[in-house]
């Protein structure tokens, strides 16, 4: 039977926890952008390194191979990962909220479950990391010796100790680029050359402090003192900070096509 | 089986009331108060530019008013997950994620419509022949019109609204839209708001008409009232002049001895009186009626007496 004009029935919203996971469960939806293609770029650069780790390991006489294979060390291969993240950070922000916006999604919402997804590919992140960097030290740097999980900025911690250092440091990277892209979507490009602006100004100001109270020897003393773990854990600091604002900026922000 | 309708059924799905939306100087929604009513297909017509995409986003919370009260199921909607859960926004400029393909589009959109079908968007896949395992960003513009109809049609929000959902898709697949909205729209009730400037096309879809222009509402009525509204009188200029002396003439044409005049609402008295006179009445078209109103240059004159 119809009934003329009846009133659609409503739908109730489902509670918080509900709304805030469909968002996470939208920002993985391609696992591809998130989790495959960054693993298997990781591989890669595990590959080509351990080939040249290779090609020094054969070229340098067995009596210098410990020397040549600890300037290892200063590898960078592993930062790669984290500047992917910066970029997923943005792409949430550019991308997924116009969309999720689309979908009815409310801000809040959709702040809370994109943070959540970052903690949470933080979290897995550091895992693996943690687990490779094991996994090094006990087949001996794969093998000839090398460093990739393992390099100076991880070295001399514990296991416990690397899995924080990655987590928190990934999670600096997704939010200095969620809130730079939030700075985007609300204000366009203006807000990202303001924001720039008072960052540089920021830094000069802070290089002209230390250097006018002729502080940097304490500086220098403080990284040494704090060490890697210190220095993620402080890290912490301006991720709360950017993630606060981002939040606050994302709140009146409205994709414009 | 039919339940009694709820109370709530005269309650209007949506609204608005002297809103007003400024983008620094400018102007974009200028005052505007405006009802529409639940279990309804609503028109929202009217130029480029004229304010339609603005007026929708302000009423789906995307958008934030500068002044004036919005109002969706009685609530405002604004960061609102009760109204939002409800309502469902297909626009013609929707952003998708860079990696996104269609298959991702509807995996996840269940998890945010709770009456999403999927078998019938399935069904409208195929027949809007979308390709599930493509790029986004490498589709046509018209793959990527079908997206959204399948979405606003497979979501069965109680409030959907459609954006110019047929840019770039062709007559046959705009008819195919046309036909699954009613279809579907008889078999699920829902207040649905299509924004287009095919009026044409969509006259026969619409239930109430809103016709917007630079911000401010320019008609809004229903449908049936406004088909009623005017008749063209066709015959010979002598008698045709004669007739319409008296009454609100909307537009004029002529070719030689003849003459073609629209004129407002004619009474059954006054049609047998031109029936008389043999003069010919034909009905004018919703998109005849509102380029009549809409177009300055040549309603001006009339109007403004």
């Amino acid at each position: 039977m119809t009934v003329a004009n009846p009133a659609p029935a409503l739908i109730a919203a489902p509670p918080l926890g509900r709304r805030v996971w469909r968002v996470v469960r939208l920002n993985l939806v391609n696992k591809w952008t998130v989790i495959w293609i960054p693993a298997m770029i990781m591989f890669f650069i595990g590959l080509v390194n351990w080939l040249i780790w290779w090609i020094i390991w054969a070229a340098t006489s067995p009596a210098d191979r410990a020397d040549a294979m600890d300037g290892t060390q200063w590898s960078g291969g592993a930062f790669y990962i984290f500047v992917y993240m910066l970029v997923v950070g943005i792409q949430v922000i550019t991308g997924t909220f116009p969309f999720a916006l689309g979908y009815s999604t409310t801000r809040r919402d959709f702040a809370l479950g994109s943070g959540l997804t970052f903690l949470m590919l933080a979290a897995g992140y550091a895992v693996g990391f943690t687990l490779l960097s094991a996994i090094e030290e006990w087949t001996n740097g794969w093998g000839l010796g090398g460093h990739l999980f393992t390099s100076v900025y991880f070295d001399g911690e514990s296991l416990g100790g690397r899995l924080f250092t990655v987590f928190a440091t990934m999670l600096f990277f997704f939010a200095v680029g969620a809130f730079s892209a939030a700075l985007f979507m609300r204000w366009r490009m203006n807000g990202i050359l303001a924001a720039g602006a008072v960052f540089i100004l920021l830094v000069v100001g802070a290089i002209a402090l230390i250097t006018l109270t002729q502080s940097w020897p304490a500086v220098g003393d403080w990284f040494a003192a704090n060490g890697p773990l210190g220095v993620s854990a402080w890290l912490l600091l301006p991720t709360a900070v950017a993630a606060i604002a981002g939040y606050a900026v994302l709140g009146r922000a409205t994709p414009r096509s | 089986m039919s339940a009694a309708p709820a109370p709530t059924s005269i309650a209007p799905a949506v609204q608005v009331s002297g809103l007003t939306k400024r983008f620094g100087s400018f102007t974009a929604i200028d005052d505007v108060s405006v009802t529409m009513k639940p279990g309804r297909i609503h028109g929202l017509l009217g130029r480029n530019g004229a304010g339609k995409t603005t007026l929708m986003q302000l009423i789906t919370g995307q958008d934030f008013a500068t002044q004036g009260d919005i109002h969706v199921f009685g609530e405002k909607p604004t960061e609102n997950p009760r109204v939002l859960q409800n309502v469902c926004f297909i626009k013609e400029s929707q952003r998708y994620p860079e990696d996104f393909q269609p298959k991702h589009v509807l995996r996840s959109a269940p998890w945010f419509f709770e009456n999403w079908d999927a078998e019938y968007a399935e069904q409208l896949v195929d027949e809007f022949r979308l390709p599930l395992n493509r790029r986004i960003k490498k589709l046509s513009r018209g793959q990527l019109s079908a997206i959204g109809v399948i979405v606003g049609l497979a979501s069965r929000a109680p409030l959907t609204f459609f954006d110019e959902p047929y840019l770039g898709l062709d007559a046959v697949a705009r008819q195919l839209f046309y036909d699954r909205l009613l279809e579907d729209f008889s078999e699920h009730p829902r207040t649905v708001v299509l924004s287009t400037h095919l009026i044409d096309e969509v006259a026969n879809l619409l239930e109430h008409v809103i016709v917007i222009d630079q911000g401010r509402i320019l008609m809004d009525e229903d449908a049936e009232t406004l088909r009623t509204s005017a008749t063209t009188v066709v015959g010979p200029r002598g008698a045709v002049d004669e007739f319409v002396r008296a009454r609100e003439v909307l537009h004029r044409d002529g070719v030689g001895g003849l003459a073609s005049v629209t004129v407002a609402g004619l009474s059954a008295s006054d049609r047998s009186q031109a029936a008389a006179a043999g003069l010919e009445l034909a009905p004018v078209s919703l998109q005849q009626l509102i380029v009549r109103k809409t177009d300055v240059r040549e309603t001006g004159i009339e109007q403004t007496a």
